[in-house]
C-alpha cells in the first residue's frame, strides 16, 4: 500500500478553540491538571451523568475484554470522552509509584490480556504503557479501544503514552487502517482514533526519577522542561524534538548518530548519562525495539528497553516483559510467553495442514 | 406522483447501490435485500426483484454472490409462499454452479433450506429435475453442487426414483474429476445416515430401503475405497462407519467379515493420511465389531501397529483412542488380557515418543486407562509411566497428566497416589512456567480433601503459602482462592491458625529465631495480597475471627500510602458487611452488635474513605456505602 501523504494534518489551534466552546466545564480545570484534582468522570459519584458514563464504560470494558470490538457510534463517544481526559494531561505526565511499566503491544490483544494476568488487573495494579498499541497484530482495534476505555474509566490508574505507530501515516502502512476498514467497513473509526492519538501524552516521569517515553532522546532536548514546552497536539512530525522522542534508539556508539529508521537519532551512553545527570534521573525507560528477552539494559543501566508483545508478529519467538517499580523504587522484571489462544487445543501448538 | 416515487424507491435504490463502483457498497446493499423485499411486497418481489437479481447473479463479484446466495435461503415467505419457488430456485441454481466454493456452498445451503418448505409434489417436479440436470452437468462445479442436494430428497421420494437417484450418485462417485468424487464421498455418509434413520422410524414403509439400494451403496463404497487419490480414499472411512452403523441398527451381521477386511485395508493403507483418518476414528469403527470376539481380536494388532506408526501425526491420533478402544476390549476375557500383555508395553514406548505433541496427546488420555486396568495393574504398570511423564521436559505433557489425575485417584486411592506423586508435585510447584504451577494449585484442594489435615499441614501447607508471594499475579490469585477452598475443607479454626495468623505476623510459633519468616509489609504487592486473601476468607470464617482479627487488619490499611490498597479496603468492607448481615443468625449476633460494627466501624471508616484525595477511593467507598445501605434496607 502506498503511503498517503495527503492525510490532512489537524490544525491544533482550531481544535482547541472548538473544544473550549463545546466543553466549557473542562476548560476551567486546565490549570489544575495534577493527578488528583483533574476533572474526571468519577470525581463525583452522585452526579447522575458521571454514573451513567461509568456504567457505560464498565459495559464497554466487559465487551472489549472478550475481544469484541465496540460499534462505530460507541467508538465516537469513547474518543470524545478520552479527549476530555487526555487533553489535560501534560507532555511529561507525572506518575506515582508503585507502577508497572509496559512496552509495545501492537494489536496482540490476547497477549495484552496475558499481560494483565501476569501483572495483575487494572485498576488494582497501576500501569504505564509506552506506546505502539496498534499495527502488526490482528486486534489493533480491540487493543486500543480497551486501553483507551481503561484510561477514561481509571485516569489515575493507567497512563498511555504515544508511540510512533500512533500516527496517521504509519497506521496506513502497517495494518491499523486496513483493520478498521475490514472491521467497520469504512475508515471512520481509524479517523477517530488517529485524531485521538494527537492528545496522548508523549512522555511520563515516575516519581521524578524514571523518565518514560516510546523512542528515546533528541539532540534538541537537554532538559525535561524543554519537553514540557512542546506543542504535542498534532500528527507526529517528520523531524524535530517530538519526532525524536518517539523514534530514537540507544546505540553502542557514543554521541548522536543517524538512525537507520529514517526518523529520530541514535544516542550513545554519554548522551544518556548526561541527560540523567542534568535532570536528576535514575533511569530512562523506553520501548520501540524488539528485544528477545522482553527487556534489555543498555548504557550501563542508564537506559532500559521494555517490549511487551510476546512472539512479535506471531513469529519472532521473543519473550515479553513488564517492569514493576515498587514504593522503594525497586525494579522487578516479569517475563512472559504468548497466551494460549481461545479455542486452540492446549495439547498442540501446530495445527497440521492435511486437508487444506 | 409522490405515490409512484414512493413505490419505486426501494428497488431503484437497490439498483443504484448495486451499480456502485466499490464492492463493499454492493455487498452492503445485498445485505439489505430482505428489507427491500419486505418493502416491495410478495408480488413485486416475485415479478420485479427476482428477474433483476437473476441478472445480477450473472454479472458481479463473488463477494456479492455469496451474500445473495445466503439471503435467498430465507426468501420463501417474502415471495408469498412455496408455490412460487421456481424463479428463486433458478437464481440459486446459477449461483450453485459457480466455481467459487463459498458461493456454491451458500447457494446449496439455501436450496436445502428452501427444500424443507416444499411439498412432496414440488420436490418431485422442481427439485428432482434440478438435481438431475446438475448431476449430469457439463462442468465439474455443477456436479459438485449436485452432491450437496441429494439429502433434500433422498427419503422423500418413492423407491424407484430413489434407486434412480442412487445410480446417478454412483456416477458422481466414479466421476473423472477428483473434486467431484471428493464432494460425492463427503456427502455420502449424510445420505446413508438419512436412510438409516428412515428405516428406523418407518421399518415397514412401502418404500423402505431394499437390497438393491444397498447394492448400489456398496458399489459406491468399493469405488471410494479403491480410489487412486488419497484425499478421496480417506473419505471412505466415514462412509464405512455410516454403513456399519446401519447394519448394526438392523442387527444384520452377515456382511461383517467383508466390512472387517475393508476396515483393515484402510487402517493399513500405504498413505499416512488415510491411516491418520482411520486412527482418528478407530473406536467408531471398532465398536461395530464388538459383538464378535474374533472380529474384535483382529483389530488389536492393527491398533498396535498404528501406535508404532512411522508418522507422528498418526501416533498422536491413535493415542487419543487408547481409553475408548481399551474399554471395548474389556468385553471378552481374551481381548481384555491383551490390554496388559500387548498394549501397555507399547503405551510405555509412546510415553517416551520423540515427538512432544504425541506425548502430550497420550498424557491427556492415559489417565483414563486406570479405571479400565483397575487398582493393582494401575499401580504396577501405569504409575511408573505417569511419573516419567510428570517429569517430561515439555510442559503440556505434565499439565495434561496433572489435570486428569482425579480419575486415577478414584482407582487407587489418595494415599498411594500422594506418596508416589508428592515429590513430583513439589517439583512442579516450582516450575518456571506459571501455567504448570497454576495447574498444581488448582489440584491442591482435591488433594487436601483426601490427605487430611495433619498430613496436609506437614507436606503441602508451606508450599501453598509460598504461592501467595509468587511474582505472577495469576498464581497469587489462584493461591488466594486456594486458601478459601482449603478453609472450606479444614474449617475456620484452621484458617485462623495456619493462614490469618501467619499473614498478620501473629503466628504462635514466632519466636526470635523465627522472625525471618515474618512478612515484610513494605512492598505494596505483599500488602494487597494479604488484603485479598483475608477478604476472600471473610465469607467462610467465624464471626469472632472477623471481628478480632480481620476488621482490625483492614482498619489499619485505610491510611495506606497507596490508593490501590485504600480502594480495595473499601471493597473489603462491603464483603465484611455483607457477610455479617447475611450470617447474623448463624453467627448469633444481636441487632445491637451488628449495628455497632456496621455503623461505628465499617460505615464510619468508609465515610473517611469517601473524602479521600484519590477519586477511585472515593468512588469505591461510595459504592460500598450504597451497597451496604441497600442490604440494610
Amino acid at each position: 500500500m502506498d503511503l498517503d501523504t495527503d492525510v490532512p494534518m489537524e490544525d491544533v489551534e482550531e481544535h482547541q478553540t472548538k473544544l473550549k466552546v463545546t466543553n466549557p466545564k473542562a476548560s476551567t480545570s486546565t490549570n489544575n491538571s495534577n493527578t488528583n484534582g483533574r476533572n474526571t468522570l468519577s470525581s463525583n459519584v452522585h452526579d447522575e451523568n458521571a454514573i451513567g458514563s461509568i456504567n457505560q464504560l464498565d459495559e464497554w470494558i466487559d465487551k472489549l475484554s472478550k475481544c469484541e470490538p465496540l460499534s462505530e457510534a460507541d467508538v465516537k463517544k469513547l474518543c470524545d470522552m478520552a479527549i476530555e481526559v487526555l487533553q489535560f494531561e501534560e507532555n511529561v505526565q507525572p506518575v506515582h509509584v508503585p507502577v508497572t511499566i509496559c512496552g509495545d503491544v501492537h494489536g496482540q490483544f490476547h497477549d495484552l490480556i496475558e499481560l494483565f494476568k501476569i501483572g495483575g488487573p487494572c485498576p488494582d495494579t497501576n500501569y504505564l504503557f509506552m506506546g505502539d498499541y496498534v499495527d502488526r497484530g490482528y486486534y489493533s482495534v480491540e487493543t486500543v479501544s480497551y486501553l483507551v476505555c481503561m484510561k477514561v474509566r481509571y485516569p489515575n490508574r493507567i497512563t498511555i503514552l504515544r508511540g510512533n505507530h500512533e500516527s496517521r501515516q504509519i497506521t496506513q502502512v502497517y495494518g491499523f487502517y486496513d483493520e478498521c476498514l475490514r472491521k467497520y467497513g469504512s475508515a471512520a473509526v481509524w479517523k477517530l482514533f488517529t485524531d485521538l492519538f494527537d492528545y496522548f501524552p508523549i512522555t511520563a516521569l515516575v516519581d521524578n526519577k524514571v523518565f518514560c517515553l516510546h523512542g528515546g532522546l533528541s539532540p534538541m532536548i537537554e532538559t525535561i522542561d524543554q519537553v514540557r514546552e512542546l506543542n504535542r497536539i498534532q500528527e507526529v512530525p517528520h523531524e524535530g524534538p517530538m519526532c525524536d522522542l518517539l523514534w530514537s534508539d540507544p546505540d553502542d556508539r557514543g554521541g548522536w548518530g543517524i538512525s537507520p529508521r529514517g526518523a529520530g537519532f541514535t544516542f550513545g551512553q554519554d548522551i544518556s548519562e548526561q541527560f540523567n545527570h542534568t535532570n536528576d534521573l535514575s533511569l530512562i525507560a523506553r520501548a520501540h525495539q524488539l528485544v528477545m528477552e522482553g527487556f534489555s539494559w543498555s548504557h550501563q543501566e542508564s537506559v532500559v528497553t521494555i517490549f511487551s508483545a510476546p512472539n512479535y508478529c506471531y513469529r519472532c519467538g521473543n519473550q515479553a516483559a513488564i517492569m514493576e517499580v515498587d514504593e522503594q523504587h525497586n525494579r522487578q522484571f516479569l517475563q512472559y510467553d504468548p497466551s494460549v489462544r481461545p479455542g486452540e487445543p492446549t495439547v498442540t501448538r501446530k495445527t497440521p495442514d492435511y486437508f487444506l | 406522483m409522490d405515490d409512484f416515487n414512493d413505490e419505486l424507491f426501494p428497488l431503484a435504490l437497490l439498483m443504484d447501490e448495486l451499480k456502485h463502483d466499490d464492492v463493499s457498497n454492493r455487498v452492503d446493499a445485498m445485505q439489505k435485500l430482505d428489507t427491500i423485499a419486505i418493502a416491495l411486497g410478495p408480488e413485486r418481489t416475485l415479478k420485479e426483484l427476482l428477474p433483476f437479481l437473476k441478472d445480477v447473479a450473472q454479472d458481479d463479484e463473488e463477494e456479492v454472490f455469496a451474500v445473495l446466495a445466503s439471503k435467498l435461503g430465507d426468501f420463501i415467505p417474502l415471495i408469498g409462499g412455496h408455490q412460487y419457488c421456481e424463479p428463486l430456485i433458478q437464481i440459486l441454481t446459477i449461483l450453485a454452479s459457480m466455481e467459487e466454493p463459498i458461493v456454491r456452498d451458500k447457494a446449496i445451503d439455501s436450496l436445502n433450506k428452501i427444500s424443507l418448505e416444499l411439498t412432496v409434489e414440488e420436490l418431485n417436479n422442481i427439485f428432482l429435475s434440478l438435481i438431475q440436470s446438475l448431476s449430469t452437468g457439463d462442468w465439474f462445479s455443477k456436479k459438485i453442487a449436485s452432491c450437496g442436494l441429494y439429502k433434500a430428497v433422498i427419503i422423500k421420494v418413492n423407491s424407484s426414483i430413489r434407486k434412480e437417484l442412487l445410480n446417478l450418485y454412483l456416477k458422481l462417485v466414479c466421476d473423472e474429476y477428483p473434486m467431484v468424487r471428493r464432494s460425492a464421498a463427503s456427502n455420502l455418509p449424510t445420505l446413508i445416515d438419512l436412510l438409516t434413520e428412515f428405516t428406523e422410524i418407518k421399518p415397514n414403509d412401502a418404500n423402505k430401503v431394499n437390497n438393491e439400494d444397498w447394492d448400489i451403496i456398496s458399489k459406491m463404497f468399493q469405488h471410494l475405497i479403491n480410489d487412486d487419490q488419497d484425499s478421496v480414499k480417506l473419505l471412505s472411512i466415514d462412509v464405512l462407519i455410516s454403513i456399519l452403523e446401519f447394519f448394526q441398527k438392523i442387527n444384520e451381521q452377515s456382511f461383517n467379515s467383508e466390512f472387517l477386511s475393508s476396515s483393515l485395508k484402510l487402517i493399513k493403507d500405504e498413505s499416512w493420511r488415510v491411516r491418520y483418518a482411520a486412527a482418528e476414528r478407530f473406536t467408531s469403527i471398532a465398536k461395530n465389531f464388538v459383538n464378535n470376539e474374533s472380529d474384535l481380536f483382529q483389530l488389536i494388532d492393527p491398533f498396535i501397529n498404528l501406535m508404532k506408526d512411522n508418522e507422528g501425526e498418526v501416533r498422536k491420533a491413535i493415542a487419543k483412542q487408547l481409553p475408548s478402544f481399551s474399554q471395548l476390549l474389556t468385553k471378552y476375557p481374551s481381548t481384555k488380557a491383551t490390554i496388559l500383555n500387548k498394549i501397555i508395553p507399547v503405551v510405555n514406548n509412546l510415553s517416551q515418543d520423540s515427538q512432544e505433541s504425541v506425548r502430550a496427546s497420550l498424557a491427556s488420555t492415559i489417565t483414563d486407562l486406570s479405571p479400565i486396568l483397575e487398582k493393582q495393574s494401575t499401580i504396577e504398570k501405569l504409575l511408573p509411566i505417569f511419573l516419567v511423564m510428570l517429569k517430561d521436559e515439555f510442559p503440556d505433557v505434565r499439565l495434561n497428566i496433572i489435570s486428569n489425575l482425579s480419575v486415577v485417584n478414584e482407582t487407587i486411592g489418595i494415599n498411594l497416589l500422594s506418596t508416589n506423586l508428592l515429590p513430583a508435585i513439589t517439583e512442579l510447584a516450582q516450575d518456571h512456567k506459571w501455567r504448570v504451577r497454576l495447574a498444581i494449585i488448582e489440584y491442591i484442594p482435591k488433594l487436601a480433601k483426601q490427605l487430611g489435615e495433619p498430613f496436609f499441614n506437614d507436606e503441602l501447607l508451606s508450599l501453598c503459602m509460598s504461592w501467595l508471594w509468587d511474582p505472577v499475579f495469576a498464581i497469587r490469585d489462584a493461591a488466594v482462592n486456594n486458601s478459601k477452598e482449603l478453609t472450606i475443607i479444614f474449617g475456620s479454626q484452621w484458617a485462623e491458625h495456619e493462614i490469618i495468623n501467619r499473614l498478620l505476623n501473629e503466628s504462635s510459633t514466632n519466636d526470635d529465631n523465627n522472625n525471618l519468616n515474618n512478612i515484610d509489609y513494605s512492598n505494596f504487592i505483599i500488602r494487597i495480597t494479604c488484603l485479598f486473601t483475608i477478604t476472600r476468607l471473610i465469607p467462610v470464617i467465624d464471626y469472632s475471627i472477623i471481628s478480632k482479627k480481620v476488621l482490625p487488619f483492614i482498619n489499619n490499611l485505610i491510611v495506606d500510602a497507596v490508593p490501590n490498597i485504600r480502594f480495595n479496603v473499601a471493597k473489603s468492607y462491603f464483603v465484611a458487611a455483607e457477610t455479617l448481615i447475611k450470617n447474623r443468625r448463624k453467627f448469633g449476633i444481636s441487632d445491637e452488635d451488628l449495628n455497632k460494627v456496621i455503623n461505628l466501624e465499617i460505615l464510619s471508616n468508609l465515610e473517611k474513605l469517601q473524602n479521600d484525595e484519590d477519586v477511585d477511593v472515593r468512588y469505591f467507598a461510595s459504592k460500598s456505602i450504597q451497597g451496604i445501605n441497600e442490604l440494610l434496607a
